[in-house]
């Protein structure tokens, strides 16, 4: 995994970088792949992207917001 | 590292310096959002002429107008139910509260998405690791579970964190307390007066609560989770440690905690609010040290932009320096001191029901208590303290005496009326206690009258 830094230019550790990555991947599966899903599989990847918002936060990665993602 | 003293290390501990670089950079985040989604919100920073790119540090805070409750409710007024705050589409929210009402005006109305309320119990998650509640830990919720938002962010903080979590909804307080030792609870949620009434339920029904598991409570609701003596009294009363919190239903979620060194205050979450304390009069902030009004922004919650709100809430602002703890975030010395419009003027005396409260808790035999202020004569303010005094043991005419000349002590020599009230018939609170019982006719020496 390529080096991953913060807003403020901190690098994260790899586990935190391996969370980024989850984000990042579930932000464009909602946004690009929507009607691929289920229900189930919409509405917990939702919830799932609502908490690791908290972690890209917590992070100083800038998440901005979700609300156009249903979040 | 998943076993330290904090939630979130980096930020707790963050050096001021980058803290606040941090607060500037969510401060323009958040501007920038309200500007585009919130119209009533644009056209407040446009016409103080506040624009996004314009914020570089957390001063330029100053620059954004203030906003008060009464705005709020005229807005709900006039845009019902919610007011023109919302920047997302309703259809996106999954939750719904209101304030408690107890100040019996207008209750403000919130809503919250799903990311919004990870958020919320985000911030319970701080308080509550931070005060030492773990993941092994039996949390029992003693609240209503209703539209009040109260402990709802604890309750899913507390799932979040992967406690067991003991929901006290619709139960008696007799049920409760009985739940709560059967299941061997260690950690109790309450407001602080609920606390105490808990344990007079348990002294009455032959429970040590002493002897339980529960080694802390957490309190929330009031100012009086702050005030030493209330605390010492609960902690005696539990045999366990107090720890004290503050959250308003404006924000959706507690904005300080208590840490686990107890440092006789409450830490602000300083990477998810900026809280400046001004002089409630004259609006210019005070320094360390001086009693002031709280003025939150609040970076978490996204559905309902909050700039510069000014809270009533009187505090104490200290360094974070001061608790050995390692945090860097500020202290609220002695928690919420009280309201600016809980202050009485008796006799020309200012009266505040936390100084009341703080010297009748000085009193263990003392179970339940009122302040009320009435008329005599028709022209003159009294003010009469009423308690409960369960125990026939006690010699209540000494105690009467003593409460009397200390509440006097304490007030510039104003005269106090101290009674003893029957056993039970004082009121009893679930949520925020109110235990001023404000009857006059004429209000301070002026002749005002009092509307009615």
């Amino acid at each position: 995994m390529s080096e991953m830094r913060n807003i403020a230019g901190v690098e994260l550790n790899e586990a935190e970088g391996r969370l980024v990555e989850c984000y990042r991947s579930l932000a464009h599966v909602l946004m690009g792949h929507r009607d691929d899903l289920a229900p189930f599989e919409e509405r917990n990847a939702l919830k799932a992207l609502a908490a690791l918002w908290q972690v890209m936060n917590g992070l100083d990665m800038d998440p901005g917001q979700i609300y156009d993602l249903g979040a | 590292m998943a076993d330290g003293p904090y939630w979130n290390p980096a930020h707790e501990t963050m050096p001021r310096d980058e803290l606040e670089a941090l607060q500037a950079r969510k401060l323009r985040d958040l501007v920038q959002w309200a500007d585009a989604q919130v119209p009533w919100q644009s056209k407040r920073l446009r016409d103080a002429g506040v624009t996004a790119d314009q914020i570089t540090t957390v001063d330029d805070l100053r620059r954004i107008p203030l906003m008060t409750r009464e705005e709020w409710m005229q807005g709900q007024l006039e845009h019902p139910p919610f007011g023109p705050i919302l920047a997302a589409d309703q259809a996106l929210a999954i939750r719904y509260h209101m304030t408690s009402g107890t100040t019996g005006k207008m209750p403000i109305r919130v809503l919250d998405s799903m990311k919004d309320w990870e958020w919320i119990s985000e911030m319970w998650c701080y308080g509550l690791w931070g005060f030492g509640v773990r993941p092994q830990d039996v949390l029992f919720v003693a609240f209503g579970y209703a539209t009040f938002i109260g402990f709802w962010g604890l309750h899913y903080a507390g799932e979040k964190m992967g406690c067991l979590v003991l929901p006290g909804g619709a139960m008696t307080t007799e049920q409760r307390v009985r739940t709560l030792v059967e299941m061997g609870a260690t950690a109790v949620a309450s407001t602080p007066t609920y606390a105490l009434r808990m344990a007079q339920e348990a002294k009455a029904l032959g429970i040590d609560l002493a002897a339980s598991a529960v080694e802390r409570v957490i309190l929330s609701g009031e100012p009086a989770g702050s005030i030493p003596a209330t605390k010492a009294l609960i902690e005696e009363q539990w045999g366990a440690k107090a720890g004290d919190t503050a959250g308003m239903t404006e924000l959706g979620t507690i904005m300080v905690f208590e840490c686990a060194e107890q440092p006789g205050g409450t830490h602000i979450i300083e990477d998810h609010y900026i809280e400046e304390v001004l002089d409630p009069i004259s609006g210019v902030p005070v320094g360390y040290g001086q009693m002031g009004e709280r003025v939150v922004t609040s970076f978490g919650r996204g559905f309902i932009p909050v700039l510069r709100y000014r809270t009533r809430d009187l505090v104490v602002r200290i360094p974070g320096s001061t608790c050995p703890c390692g945090r860097t975030f500020d202290i609220y010395e002695g928690g919420i001191r009280g309201r600016v419009d809980d202050m009485k003027l008796v006799r020309g005396t200012n009266v505040y029901p936390r100084a009341v409260e703080a010297i009748v808790r000085e009193h263990a035999e003392i179970d339940e208590f009122q302040i009320h202020l009435y008329t005599e004569e028709g022209i003159r303010d009294e003010i009469e303290v009423l308690v409960e005094i369960p125990d026939p043991a006690v010699d209540a005419s000494a105690l009467l005496a003593a409460i009397g000349k200390e509440l006097a002590g304490a007030h510039e020599g104003l005269r106090f009326g101290v009674r003893q009230a029957e056993d039970g018939t004082l009121p009893r609170f679930e949520l925020k206690a109110k235990r001023l019982l404000d009857e006059r006719i004429v209000i301070g020496s002026e002749g005002e009258l009092r509307g009615r």
